[in-house]
């Protein structure tokens, strides 16, 4: 039974919204400020999945509501981690490009599975002063409701996501393992996952087409 | 997942001949840090074991829960799951009251009296509809909560990932359930059922798994490695019984009646 719980934990976790972080927040953060904005922005998020606009300007509104909610740049860079400083410029500019785009392709993709996503607020807990688990139960038509967590900071003054938890498992150290995985068995090669990451932007992009 | 001896001995005879994982020399801390964390000293012959299951799972596991999901309607599958984890109730029982969990004991023994009697069987959970939901233990995470680290990290055909904490776990698990000797009785009827029950919980847990595995293996760069990760975090989760990390254990091995109340996080 429990893999299956485990992997009810990934599946929301990695079809739910890649959306992780850490960052150098320093800032504390308000319990019910954190709650609010996980709220508010969890509306317009469900607005956009809902609505029946064309597939390209759900996709561009979904990519605006992410560059606002979640510290992208933090994510990335904590999940890129040691590798961040063996890349050369050029490549950790990519890599960031790379990464916001396959945060937002993973969600444009599954647009189909989100019509009638409903979502509704848990607990909030302070976890440090810096900042602030957010609970949430997802419910689709014909799935089963899941819980997830949104571990949400202060970032240059603004409540921002910085990683979500299903189960006790933490997206982003899980894909930080999957991206150090793919860059050590290249032989340290940071190009290596950049050129994965192309592919894998392609063929989410070939399913939105569908 | 069962008829487990003799594919134990040969994982056993395969790990002693398989080759390790370099570790990083001492000269890059990072890169030692990363490897301790990933717990993965048998690496390459995990996945070989991992392309082994991924075999098994495109020919028979996957295909068989497609079927069963396919010809048996959500409600009758509810009912098999829902019966199942009723059948493992003594085994959750023996290790919440092994875990000193008084609380969840009480519940796991409730629910058992209540859905094998007013859910016939098991196949409904009433105990759920009144404020009882289930939850699952199993000896591996016991042996945890006692305080045995999880060893280094395996990957076993068909089973999934796992340690050999967690795999001793599943064999006392086995050899603590009264089923498992009921059925051993020589009564042919009887090891019928038996076998129908695992062979009902292999095709139940794959079918619960379809859409995760199926995302895993559609987005991740690495699925193996992103399986590795996810396990070892939701065990941790399971152990802590949900509990947030750093918070102590609630009255392990004392009464239990504080376990609603996580007492203040000890200093590490």
């Amino acid at each position: 039974m429990n893999r299956r719980s485990l992997l009810a934990a990934v599946l929301a976790t990695s079809t739910a919204l890649p959306l992780l972080a850490a960052s150098p927040a320093r800032a504390e953060m308000d319990i019910n400020q954190a709650a609010a904005f996980i709220e508010s922005t969890g509306k317009e998020l469900v607005a956009t999945l809902n609505s029946n606009q064309p597939i390209a300007a759900r996709r561009q509104r979904v990519a605006q509501i992410l560059r606002t909610a979640v510290d992208v740049d933090g994510v990335g860079r904590f999940i890129l981690g040691r590798w961040w400083r063996v890349a050369t410029p050029q490549e950790q500019q990519e890599y960031m490009k790379l990464f916001e785009e396959t945060l937002i392709r993973n969600l444009s993709a599954r647009f189909g599975e989100y019509q009638g996503v409903r979502f509704s607020l848990g607990r909030a807990q302070q976890r440090t002063e810096d900042d602030v688990l957010v609970n949430t139960i997802i419910e689709r038509p014909n799935t089963a409701p899941f819980s997830l967590d949104w571990r949400v900071s202060d970032v240059n003054g603004r409540p921002q996501v910085v990683d979500v938890i299903a189960e006790g498992t933490s997206l982003r150290l899980t894909q930080r393992s999957e991206y150090s995985s793919v860059i050590s068995r290249s032989g340290g090669q940071v190009s290596a996952l950049l050129d994965a990451m192309r592919r894998q932007i392609a063929a989410l992009a070939a399913r939105e087409g569908r | 997942m069962f008829s487990f001896r003799r594919p134990t001995l040969l994982l056993l005879g395969l790990l002693a001949l398989s080759a390790c994982a370099t570790r990083p020399p001492a000269s890059e801390p990072e890169a030692v840090e990363e490897y301790e964390q990933a717990n993965d000293p048998l690496e390459p012959f995990n996945r070989t074991m991992y392309t082994v299951h991924n075999g098994i799972d495109t020919v028979l596991l996957r295909p068989a829960a497609e079927f069963y999901r396919f010809f048996l309607p959500q409600p009758v599958r509810t009912g098999v799951r829902n019966a199942l984890l009723n059948l493992r109730s003594p085994v959750i029982l023996m290790n919440d009251v092994l875990q000193g969990e008084t609380r969840r004991s009480a519940t796991t023994l409730a629910r058992f009296l209540m859905n094998s009697t007013f859910g016939i069987g098991g196949l409904f959970d009433v105990a759920k509809e009144v404020g009882l939901p289930g939850h699952t233990e199993d000896f591996g995470q016991t042996l945890a909560v006692w305080g045995l680290g999880e060893g280094p990290f395996l990957f076993i055909p068909v089973l999934g990932p796992s340690n050999p904490r967690d795999l001793a776990g599943f064999g006392v698990d086995i050899a603590a359930d009264p089923l498992t000797w009921a059925i051993n009785d020589g009564d042919s009827t009887a090891e019928a059922l038996g076998w129908t029950r695992y062979g009902l919980t292999v095709v139940d847990t794959r079918e619960g798994l379809i859409e995760a595995l199926d995302s895993i293996n559609e987005t991740s760069l690495d699925p193996y490695a992103t399986l590795r990760s996810a396990y070892r975090q939701h065990r941790q989760n399971d152990i802590r019984n949900g509990r947030p990390a750093g918070e102590a254990p609630a009255a392990t091995l004392g009464t239990g009646l504080e376990a609603t109340e996580p007492t203040a996080a000890p200093a590490r």
